[in-house]
């Protein structure tokens, strides 16, 4: 049995291929249910997000399989082979474990160590998991790939640090007031940028978020956005009072000179009676006084700041791909010596049935010869031709466990089965040749 | 033994150094149980000690330490298990086998002179190496408060930054240290005048009773750090003195604190040399 994994990413496939091939919620059950009749133990997982589309399964023949698959893909999302098969990547056995521990520690990802991909495995899991496609392989790769997730965040820094604009300010706003939650926030202006920063410290549990612009519509129009938690200053005079009371101050106006300055500020600042005041700035050209970030308890970042400190992130991230990546090597290898071990169980069962088979028949041929002896003597000899039996398997057995790839397992597996002729029916049992791309619509799924 | 204390608590300054620097979670787990074994056989140094002579081994400027260390690393333990946050302990273990170094290679104990035997004494003690130990938590906390502030500040987000808990978390632990502190520094004040009080009736002969007043180092100096906790309160209170100040006042707080432990207490002192 082999593993596979066929699929589209962002490295092979522009985002026109990637939407669609994307499995959608509604439809994903019946691509489990389809991938998993036809793959050699009933096992699919379908692993789908914005950056990539892949289908993780088991087959016998990995060029079939490939090929199967490859033919699944386009008739499930009705897009020709042709127009397909050049963005697809498909990988087996240990470069398919190896894949899929890179994706869910972060190092397939577009921004490298992002936190999310691990949470979009575990729902690929989950998905397929409720879907009844997984057994044994998959629940123990799935399984092993969140640990791999879990043990790069823990072990190295390549999840740490925000690699955008709208992060690194959530995250600096955190490490300023730790829980957001309950924290007045002010927007002044209301760009595009200013409203995503806004809605990242609402999933903070931030606010009340409050609105200032020069047009009373913008300022409605952007609390309509933010889901009606907002509510709207019109107009400049209450500025002062607001920028008192905010413990997030976000800006984003088109003023040519800056509107907040130091002296506003100041004034903020003595009425604050010290609290900390965190100013985003995030026009250009700048709404603050830049000496507005010389006073105590102001932090001010302007965009150069932020994107400073993103670039720092990224090189960090970066720093730490080698220690991320040899995590992976390290996971990967042992989950292939737990795979091999387990491939080798059937012929390790069959030679041990074999080797007790032939004792057993020694022992009862050798009865009348062995009458004589008191029952003591009778346990004696059982017990000295089963250790001796045991101590015989005991080499080859470990040997063939600790064989590194598949192909070897199958050799020598083979090899033994010659040689002992041994009953391997479980190897055999629910076999098949691998996914067969049977069209969707007649496993179905809805079209 | 109290080598042994020692030792344990070096291997748990280095396991939380190591754990600050490199993140390893299992380090840090190794950490905390360092310093938790290192307390264990503190606290039956102590114990030995306390069978020994019959009291509580307070006395003497090196008891004194040897107490005081023991009772920080109780604090900062306690502190660990409330909050979930191991980063001081990289600033707190250095500092507690510093300090031990003292008692490990210093005097040993002997029985304490008749005129401490009082349970005003004991109580008056206690709460003070009390209040320094939240003193040394509070002045830790400021120290990193400041060191992640600065950071923050200067706007390159490196190694305080991935450590620390936020400012917000810092400031607050810091004024509950120093609210903690002040409490037994006032009550150990309090109880330390009655004592005196009493003291002078029942030893009128003895020249360190008599040397009890605000004229001796080691007093004066104790009521100087109280005015500067008490005035740190104030000021966080009445005037909005928290986050940078505040940090600036539990580290001068604490630093009087030591002068007053170390120097004064072994040098200066006329009132407080019963050893």
């Amino acid at each position: 049995m082999r593993l596979l994994l066929v699929g589209v990413s962002h490295h092979t496939a522009p985002v026109e291929i990637r939407e669609q091939v994307a499995f959608s919620k509604a439809k994903l059950p019946y691509a489990l249910a389809a991938l998993a009749r036809a793959s050699a133990t009933g096992e699919a997982v379908v692993l789908s997000t914005c950056n990539r589309a892949e289908v993780y399964t088991t087959a016998d023949d990995v060029s079939m399989g490939r090929q199967a698959l490859a033919g699944f893909l386009s008739q499930f999302h009705e897009v020709s082979l042709e127009q397909l098969d050049p963005h697809l990547y498909s990988q087996a056995d240990g470069d398919a474990v190896r894949h899929l521990f890179r994706v869910a520690a972060g190092l397939d990802s577009l921004v490298v160590g992002e936190p999310q991909i691990l949470g979009q495995v575990k729902d690929a899991y989950q998905a397929a998991s409720d879907a009844r496609t997984t057994g044994p392989t998959l629940n123990k790769l799935f399984h092993w790939s969140f640990a791999v997730g879990k043990r790069v965040r823990s072990e190295t820094g390549l999840g740490e640090g925000a690699v955008s604009v709208s992060f690194a300010a959530v995250s600096l706003a955190k490490k300023i007031f730790g829980q957001l939650e309950g924290r007045p926030v002010l927007l002044v202006g209301a760009g595009e940028m200013s409203k995503l920063t806004a809605q990242h410290l609402q999933a903070q549990a931030a606010g009340p978020i409050t609105i200032v612009s020069r047009t009373v519509e913008h300022a409605q129009a952007l609390a309509d956005d933010l889901g009606g938690v907002a509510t709207v200053a019109a107009g400049w005079s209450e500025i002062d009072r607001l920028l008192a009371a905010a413990d997030i101050v976000i800006t984003a106006t088109g003023a040519p000179v800056p509107v907040l300055t130091r002296a506003r500020i100041e004034h903020a600042r003595r009425t604050r009676r010290g609290a900390p005041l965190f100013l985003i700035d995030i026009a250009v050209p700048r709404d603050v006084e830049p000496s507005a970030g010389e006073l105590d308890e102001v932090f001010l970042y302007d965009i150069d700041d932020l994107l400073g400190v993103v670039a720092e992130n990224v090189s960090r991230r970066s720093g730490q791909v080698a220690s991320a990546e040899a995590v992976v090597d390290e996971e990967t290898a042992r989950f292939l010596a737990w795979l091999r071990a387990r491939e080798a169980v059937p012929t390790v069962v069959a030679l041990r049935e074999r080797f007790e088979a032939i004792r057993k028949a020694e022992l009862d041929r050798l009865a009348p010869r062995l009458s004589t002896l008191t029952p003591e003597a009778k346990a004696r000899v059982d017990e000295i031709t089963r250790l001796i039996v045991e101590k015989l398997l005991l080499t080859p057995t470990e040997q063939l466990k600790a064989l590194g790839d598949h192909d070897s397992v199958v050799a020598h597996s083979e090899a033994l089965n010659r040689l002992f002729s041994l009953a391997m029916q479980e190897m055999r049992a629910g076999r098949s040749t691998g996914p067969s791309g049977t069209p969707p619509g007649d496993e179905g799924a809805p079209r | 033994m109290t080598r042994l204390a020692l030792l344990l608590y070096a291997a748990a300054a280095a396991a939380y150094l190591w754990h600050f620097v490199y993140r390893h979670p299992a380090t840090g787990r190794a950490a905390t149980a360092l310093l938790a074994a290192a307390a264990v056989s503190h606290t039956f140094v102590l114990g030995m000690h306390t069978m020994l002579v019959g009291h509580m081994p307070f006395v003497g400027s090196s008891n004194a330490v040897s107490a005081f260390v023991w009772l920080l690393g109780l604090s900062y333990l306690y502190t660990e298990m409330t909050t979930d946050e191991r980063a001081m302990g990289a600033f707190v273990a250095p500092l507690l086998v510093v300090l031990q170094i003292i008692p490990t290679f210093g005097a040993g104990v002997v029985a304490r002179p008749a005129l401490l035997e009082t349970p005003l004494f004991v109580f008056h003690v206690t709460s003070l190496l009390f209040s320094y130990a939240a003193f040394a938590l509070a002045c830790v906390l400021g120290i990193t408060f400041l060191l992640l502030f600065k950071e923050i500040k200067a706007k390159h987000l490196g190694f305080f930054y991935a450590r620390l808990p936020s400012l917000q978390v810092l400031d607050a632990m810091n004024v509950r240290a120093v609210t903690i502190g002040w409490v037994f520094l006032t009550i150990g004040v309090i109880v330390g005048l009655f004592w005196v009080a009493t003291a002078r009736v029942a030893s009128p002969d003895d020249a360190r009773v008599q040397a009890m007043s605000v004229l001796d180092p080691k007093i004066f100096v104790a009521l100087v750090s109280w005015c500067v906790y008490s005035f740190h309160l104030y000021a966080r209170r009445a005037i909005g003195w928290s986050g940078k100040r505040s940090a600036w006042l539990s580290t001068l707080g604490f630093a009087i604190v030591l002068l007053n432990l170390l120097p004064v207490g072994f040098f200066f002192t006329r009132s407080h040399n019963f050893y």
